[in-house]
């Protein structure tokens, strides 16, 4: 994966989009094969180098994962209260800093249930950046949401992997994301690498399956071949 | 069928095990204990007063009817009230109640921890989660259901000091002698020790069931009965063989 960029990772469902990310992260252990992180196996570490490495990894779950008992202010602040040393009032401070850097206000003491899918979506976005962690796993980010609410989450994890040069691995269906922001993109197939390219590699890319599941509406095919054209224009020029 | 509760008793023991790790931050821990013995201690204080008033009162009345002799004094009923509580009653069928009451709220509140990922997100940011959110729930309860207990047999005595007053069963002044005949204080430790061996066990049990589930809502309650069963069940072993080995 690339660090400071959008890692997608695309495919069919039951492709293994999931469980690799699991193995990412350390949730399953794999059979065989190596998980490198700044070329140090996870699955050779011991308890407190894997604790030490959890502490750089945040993640975003296609559920949100946010903790019902606890209000956004303390969801976003429980980070902070286990791993850091900080004052109440610089423990505030923060949360508030991220809240306004994920667009919400007036939020503090409800609780999960009491906020819309997206506000959830960006309140656990939040819990998961407010270490400033070096990577950034996110599980379906879209799920549940209106395409005009997915443009505005997709933009957010953009703009924060840029701001905070985090490594950013996506999950995802969503072709918008894929199209819009994939700067690096693994196609899984039946749990081996189908694919591997950029959002502008992968129009002109000729792997059938691929494009039978990237392109698979008339709709879409025509906007891609209406795209190659206009980037081939563009490249003359 | 054994294999399978082999397997059940051997993840038991892990999770156990597993629970004693140093935690990632002390001061988050106590917070999370002291909520712990909020929910399980004064959420169930009004189940616990309800029923150990009326156990009192039915024991109380039960036993006149059955004490039909006019060779045994009336202030017996006392005798056998304060020892039936003592020894069974308060400890057991209010650690049952507790088990359905408690039990299945922490079985469904991991359960539903485990289902909707939030155990996931715990462990993936570093944190211990079977001492995280195991280890606060048994420690809680093994200081607040002893308290609870006491409190049950306070008021199971008084329940059935009203009860016999004031249906003329007896006067106060035969309920408050019959208190006083061969008062054993081991009967007070021995329903103590059973109540913080019901405690470890109603949420040890509950914990599991919920902490392991897999799947979704059925798959909670599933879980939810499953621990309040196995609960009640241990709960009535462990008071047979406490009494057998200890009395």
């Amino acid at each position: 994966m690339y660090k400071s960029q959008m890692n997608l990772i695309i495919g069919t469902s039951g492709s293994g989009k999931s469980v690799f990310m699991k193995c990412m992260i350390g949730l399953i252990k794999p059979e065989k094969g190596q998980i490198l992180y700044e070329g140090k196996d996870i699955l050779e570490m011991d308890k407190d180098e894997k604790k030490e490495l959890r502490k750089n990894i945040g993640m975003l779950f296609q559920g949100s994962a946010l903790f019902d008992s606890m209000s956004v202010e303390n969801n976003i602040r429980f980070p902070l209260d286990m791993f850091t040393d900080y004052s109440l009032k610089e423990k505030r401070k923060i949360v508030n800093d991220v809240l306004a850097r994920v667009n919400i206000e007036d939020a503090n003491k409800k609780f999960p249930a009491e906020i819309s899918g997206g506000m959830q979506k960006r309140v656990a976005l939040a819990r998961a950046i407010v270490l400033k962690p070096k990577f950034l796993f996110v599980d379906e980010p879209n799920s549940g949401l209106d395409p005009k609410t997915s443009l505005v989450i997709d933009k957010l994890i953009m703009d924060l992997t840029q701001e905070y040069e985090i490594t950013t691995i996506v999950n995802t269906h969503d072709m918008n994301t894929v199209l819009e922001s994939g700067d690096h993109i693994l196609y899984l197939d039946q749990g081996r690498r189908g694919w591997e390219g950029t959002n502008k590699e992968i129009i002109f890319s000729d792997n059938q399956r691929l494009n039978d599941f990237i392109f698979a509406s008339d709709f879409l095919r025509d906007a891609k071949e209406k795209r190659m054209s206009e980037l081939q224009s563009s490249e003359i020029q | 069928m054994i294999t399978g509760f082999l397997a059940h008793f051997g993840r038991y023991l892990l999770m156990l095990k597993q629970m004693f790790r140093r935690p990632e931050s002390s001061k988050v821990y106590w917070k999370e204990l002291f909520h712990q013995c909020n929910e399980i201690g004064i959420g169930s204080l009004w189940i616990v007063i309800i029923i150990s008033l009326f156990l009192g009162a039915v024991t109380t009345v039960q036993t006149a009817y059955q004490l039909v002799s006019p060779l045994v004094g009336v202030e017996l009923i006392a005798t056998i009230i304060r020892d039936s509580t003592f020894l069974e009653l308060s400890p057991t069928v209010t650690c049952i109640v507790l088990a359905g009451v408690v039990g299945s709220k922490i079985a469904s509140e991991l359960g539903n921890m485990r289902v909707s990922e939030q155990i996931d997100a715990l462990e993936i940011m570093g944190i211990n989660t079977h001492t995280f959110l195991i280890l606060p729930k048994i420690l809680a309860s093994i200081f607040v259901i002893p308290c609870l207990i006491v409190l049950s047999m306070f008021l199971s005595i008084l329940g059935g000091y009203m009860a016999g007053t004031m249906s003329g069963i007896l006067n106060p002044a035969q309920f408050e002698m019959g208190l006083l005949i061969e008062f054993v204080p081991f009967n007070l430790f021995f329903g103590l020790i059973k109540a913080f061996v019901f405690a470890f066990l109603i949420t040890s049990v509950s914990a599991y069931f919920g902490y392991y589930v897999k799947g979704g809502a059925l798959q909670i309650g599933r879980s939810s009965t499953k621990a309040v069963v196995v609960s009640c069940v241990l709960i009535l072993l462990a008071d047979y063989a406490l009494a057998a080995l200890l009395l």
